[in-house]
């Protein structure tokens, strides 16, 4: 009987702390939709948490193509026919307010919701 | 302008607003652009001598009334100095070489250009680059025009240059968060801001490294290197787009300590914030009410 109570308790607490984890920690997690942008209009949404395997996109402007590579959280540019390539220099996607540009063949890849709340972010360029 | 921008406006005719002032933006940068072979700024370069429109001359005039406030940190006469260390498009970043560098000191500074009239004339050797001051210019103009369409709330944000028009739609500040120059995926802090300019210069975004050695793109022109002034980042907060941009620049080149002494003369026409070498967070103390951070940060008073 007095085991049972125990164990009945250990439970209900494992229970508490498991649901105020998850509280807490759900907001905290950076959005991971993103979207990718040619002459500003939207080409493709993606949720990159919900990737399986990996994928390309190939867009194409006016100083040749872009290839963009998507696999699970991860989104890059992988190549590009542009001048600078100052696109496929900046990695992988990691920041709200650093988006991924192409400046030649306009095309922009960003998450689509802050995560750190603020209307807009200010930063050397 | 090697630069994205976003519009957000609302109200009900914010659709042809925004695009207004999207093609000012637009015709700005094609006027003032330094490498752009159409600009006003490029054919002066190349001329030395031209007849410029009332834009060109307005923001000229205001650059030489800052470069004489920030005693010559904020400079445009700086063309030269930046082609020898590539900091161009098209052209490879490299240390240029001690002669290179005298060479190219001899033609910056304001007293190489003359104005009269409507009549630029620029010294043997000197060229402009208005890119620390111009998108001041642009997004100022850009919120003027948006008000002039009935527009009181709106956010413009033209590549790191912030701009506020009004406030939020429900009345509240606009919150404009600061990256932190150590990862831009985190912030210094946020600032409430409404009817303001927020501008930040830093050298951590364009820098290359040589033996050993970072090189950033905030040239001083005292020296003919990359400004060594123990900061990481400014940001500055004024009603003045054009003041806030060029001040962005010029503060970080004086560094922290002459940098509070011009504020002590300015407080009313401008704030700052400021990331030093080690990290320290500095703020002006007339933004002590609209910063907030997770950090602890100083106050500069007077």
């Amino acid at each position: 009987m007095k085991t049972r109570v125990w164990i009945i308790i250990l439970s209900l607490a494992v229970l508490v702390c498991a649901v105020w984890w998850m509280l807490v920690s759900t907001p905290s997690y950076p959005s991971k939709i993103v979207g990718i942008y040619q002459n500003g209009s939207l080409v493709e949404k993606i949720d990159l948490n919900s990737v399986t395997g990996e994928r390309e996109i190939t867009l194409s402007g006016k100083f040749g193509k872009n290839t963009i590579f998507i696999s699970h959280g991860h989104i890059e540019m992988k190549s590009a026919e542009c001048p600078d390539k100052i696109c496929v220099k900046h990695g992988a996607l990691e920041s709200s307010g650093t988006p991924i540009v192409c400046l030649p063949n306009k095309v922009v890849i960003k998450f689509e919701s802050s995560s750190d709340g603020a209307d807009a972010k200010t930063g050397a360029v | 302008m090697d630069t994205i921008m976003t519009l957000t406006a609302y109200g009900s005719k914010s659709e042809s607003a925004v695009k207004t002032a999207e093609s000012e933006i637009n015709r700005l940068d094609t006027l003032l652009s330094v490498q752009n072979k159409n600009s006003e700024i490029y054919r002066l370069n190349r001329d030395k001598t031209i007849s410029a429109s009332a834009d060109t001359l307005n923001l000229l005039n205001r650059a030489i009334k800052i470069y004489n406030m920030t005693d010559g940190a904020f400079d445009i006469t700086t063309e030269p100095l930046t082609r020898i260390w590539g900091f161009y498009s098209g052209l490879k970043n490299r240390v240029p070489s001690e002669n290179e560098i005298a060479d190219a000191l001899k033609t910056v500074g304001a007293e190489h250009i003359r104005i009269d009239k409507n009549n630029i004339t620029l010294d043997r050797n000197t060229s402009l680059d208005l890119g620390g001051i111009a998108k001041g210019y642009a997004s100022a103009r850009a919120a003027q025009i948006l008000e002039e369409n009935g527009i009181y709330s709106a956010l413009i944000s033209l590549g790191g240059n912030i701009r506020a028009v009004g406030s939020k739609p429900d009345g509240s500040d606009w919150s404009v968060a600061i990256t932190d120059p150590d990862d831009n995926t985190q912030q210094v802090g946020t600032l409430s801001v409404s009817n303001t300019a927020v501008v930040t210069s830093g050298g951590y975004q364009r820098y290359f490294e040589e033996n050993g050695q970072v090189y950033h793109h905030i040239l001083n022109t005292d020296t003919g290197y990359p400004a060594k002034s123990g900061l990481k980042s400014v940001t500055v907060v004024s009603e003045d787009d054009t003041l806030a941009d060029a001040l962005s620049t010029g503060l970080f080149v004086m560094g922290l300590e002459r940098a509070s002494s011009l504020y002590s003369e300015n407080n009313t026409l401008f704030g700052a914030v400021f990331v030093t070498d080690k990290n320290e967070v500095y703020i002006t103390d007339n933004l002590k009410n609209s910063f907030s951070s997770q950090r602890s940060f100083e106050v500069i008073k007077i």
